[in-house]
């Protein structure tokens, strides 16, 4: 079992080495490979940090292009998924403050001054897999929790990272990565209770 | 029950389903939460935000990433030329040093050969000397101030402008 684990120890780190020294190349096909392998992950991310498909398509070109520009600095000993995550956090980051002079802790949308929230016109990407009530009011209640908290929690249950991997990743102490979640988590309580009722 | 217990119990509801959390401090959590229902309400919520969220489907349109990839690719090969053009001028100045160190020694025997042949002060091979060294760059300043906009840095803006475009779209 040891030799198991250690097997696939080695291997991830041949994996992510590998990784780490085709960016340095700025390798093409790897980049290629990589756009696809991670796609509907940032995506994901990046839509449920911006609450807008637009700004994340937008987004998820610009964190491909700093990934290019700043492949060098990727050293191959973290999982390449967190520092992908990272980037595109940072990209995000970056766009909102363009935006708005305000930190991510206070974002608001700049043409109305309200509250950071997912377009209202036409279906957003959540809105068109989401069928059920339960969903939907899942849905609606997620939109209303702060970008912070929902950023956590998608990382943390969606994307299956560790408590350790999203302080690293978000830049915070992993003492705040659980006040984000347990907050997050209580301010869906009205949804999911009425859901489960 | 203490803060510390609520807290631990917080701590190990956000943690579940990682690997490194021991049997131990699962089988304590259990207890705890069977005892706690403001710490089982947590997990129960963090469990069903958890699944809804794991059940929500969102993928990337194939148009998008194909545009992704020819945009990388673009700039990769921009970024690429842009690493070669900087070689290059690395390179040129090199040869451009050593090229200088190597003739300032010749032109220094050539300049004391001429004042030799000629019979002129040895006082004027120094300056003399040093004029012919520095009159290219003397030439190519003079030429510079002359005339307006150099047909090389207009060419330069061109390549910089065409990056910045580049970058835009």
């Amino acid at each position: 079992m040891v030799a198991t684990a250690f097997s696939s120890l080695v291997a991830m780190e041949t994996e992510e080495a590998q990784i780490a020294r085709g960016l340095r190349r700025r390798d093409p096909d790897l980049l290629d490979a990589l756009i696809e392998q991670y796609q509907h992950r940032l995506l994901r991310y990046l839509l449920h940090l911006t609450g807008n498909r637009a700004t994340a398509e937008d987004l998820f070109q610009e964190t491909w292009l700093r990934v290019l520009e700043k492949g060098h600095l990727y050293d191959g000993k973290n999982r390449f998924v967190t520092w992908l995550m990272s980037i595109a956090h940072n990209v995000a980051i970056d766009h909102l403050r363009k935006r708005s002079p305000s930190s991510l802790d206070e974002m608001k949308d700049p043409e109305d001054g309200a509250p950071f929230e997912p377009a209202a016109s036409g279906p957003s990407p959540l809105d068109t897999a989401i069928t059920d009530q339960e969903h939907e009011m899942f849905h609606a209640a997620l939109s209303q929790v702060p970008p912070l908290f929902r950023e956590v929690m998608v990382l943390r249950f969606q994307e299956q990272m560790k408590l350790e991997e999203i302080a690293k990743l978000v830049k915070i102490p992993v003492a705040t990565v659980k006040t984000r979640i347990y907050r997050g988590v209580m301010a869906l309580r009205p949804a999911l209770k009425g859901g489960a009722q | 029950m203490t803060n510390h217990e609520h807290e631990r119990a917080v701590d190990l509801v956000t943690r579940r389903g990682e690997d490194d959390i021991s049997t131990s401090d699962q089988a304590w959590l259990e207890s705890h939460l069977a005892q706690c229902p403001e710490c089982a309400e947590f997990a129960g919520l963090t469990e069903s935000a958890g699944q809804l969220l794991r059940s929500v489907a969102i993928t990337a349109n194939p148009a998008l990433v194909a545009v992704t990839q020819a945009r990388v690719r673009a700039r990769a090969e921009q970024l690429r030329e842009h690493q070669a053009r900087i070689v290059l001028i690395a390179i040129s100045f090199c040869i451009g040093v050593l090229a200088s160190t190597a003739s300032a020694w010749l032109w220094w025997k050539v300049g004391g050969w001429v004042v030799g042949r000629l019979g002129l002060p040895e006082s004027i091979v120094v300056p003399g000397v040093l004029l012919f060294w520095l009159l290219p760059a003397v030439a190519v300043a003079v030429l510079m101030l002359v005339v307006p906009q150099p047909l090389f840095e207009r060419s330069l803006m061109l390549s910089l402008a065409r990056e910045h475009e580049g970058e835009k779209r």
